[in-house]
């Protein structure tokens, strides 16, 4: 079992809280977080999430502030599982540095139709985020 | 004898017709029938009245969210800017919306893109990218059911599958939505 510099597993296990945080208060309504949080950077095709829960708040914005934000506000964090990810037919590893980085990977991708691809990927997003709790500043 | 109370209409405005619509005490069957065609003049002026309301607002949403989205990494990551022709686009497909469709929520997209969500619960929802192609990519969650699609947007009609889509996501209808 290989251990982090974070002190994590390297293995996340399938309960482990993912947090994806939320510069734009657009990415999220009263209801859930829109699927669009959830989609991939164009360039390295990855979602970046840290392995956090809603709890302690603290270190979850401390997290997001130093390493997520980039000089951006926060308006909060969706938190998922792991299996969440799983289910949609996507892999997510550690990642790090940052410490406790993950990224989501796997997502469809085809140089010949980028709107398929994309399409593709909205439902796969929309299945996680369908399934995401909102947590927020 | 509708004419000559279209043209009072044309000339100051809806508002002219209301005495015409609902002041009339006007018993004969012409007289009924102007009242009734007039009513119905005022109503669709009023409810086209209220839906370009609602459309100023959500163009205003897309405008913001795009000087939001401005810059590279407005996400702290890497996210491409929201650009001009994606805001053209976006607002071309607001303005081309059927008055019975409901107006969607606004989201950025890290490769630049507006996504266009119509939210009815977590897990029936339909979201649609609108981004610098005029093709349109799509995905929906129906409870269990699940898909995504691409279609076609030239800028005035929208495609019919996307408004069975977004109404049988919110009216909670029967259509079939299809790929």
């Amino acid at each position: 079992m290989v251990t982090l510099p974070s002190g994590l597993e390297e293995i996340i296990a399938d309960d482990e809280d993912l947090a994806r945080y939320l510069t734009s208060s657009s990415q999220f309504n009263a209801t859930m977080v829109k699927p669009a949080a959830f989609l991939p950077n164009p360039k390295d095709r990855e979602t970046s999430v840290f392995r956090h829960g809603s709890e302690p708040r603290d270190r979850l914005w401390a997290i997001g502030v130093e390493h997520a934000a980039g000089g951006r506000n926060l308006h909060g964090a969706a938190i998922c599982k792991a299996h969440h990810v799983r289910e949609a037919q996507l892999e997510v590893t550690a990642d790090e540095p940052p410490p406790r980085h993950a990224a989501i990977r796997g997502w469809p991708f085809s140089e010949s139709d980028p709107e398929l691809q994309k399409a593709r990927q909205k439902e796969l997003a929309a299945v996680i985020a369908s399934k995401a709790v909102v947590v927020h500043i | 004898m509708l004419e000559p109370v279209s043209i009072v209409g044309l000339s100051l405005g809806y508002a002219a017709l209301y005495p015409y619509a609902y002041g009339s005490s006007a018993i004969s069957s012409e007289a009924r029938a102007v009242r009734e065609a007039v009513s119905a003049v005022v109503e669709s002026a009023e409810r086209s009245q209220v839906l370009f309301g609602e459309k100023s607002v959500a163009i205003s949403q897309i405008v913001s969210l795009a000087k939001e989205c401005a810059e590279t990494g407005w996400d702290g990551d890497e996210a491409a800017p929201i650009n001009q022709a994606v805001i053209h686009t976006a607002v071309k497909f607001i303005r081309a919306l059927p008055n019975d469709v409901p107006l969607p929520e606004f989201a950025p997209e890290p490769d630049g893109s507006i996504s266009l969500d119509w939210i009815r619960s977590r897990n029936r929802l339909f979201s649609l990218s609108v981004g610098s192609t005029n093709r349109l990519a799509y995905a929906w969650l129906d409870g269990s059911d699940r898909g995504h699609g691409v279609a076609q947007f030239a800028g005035e009609r929208i495609p019919p599958r996307i408004i069975e889509g977004i109404l049988g996501i919110m009216n909670h209808g029967n259509v079939t939505l299809r790929s």
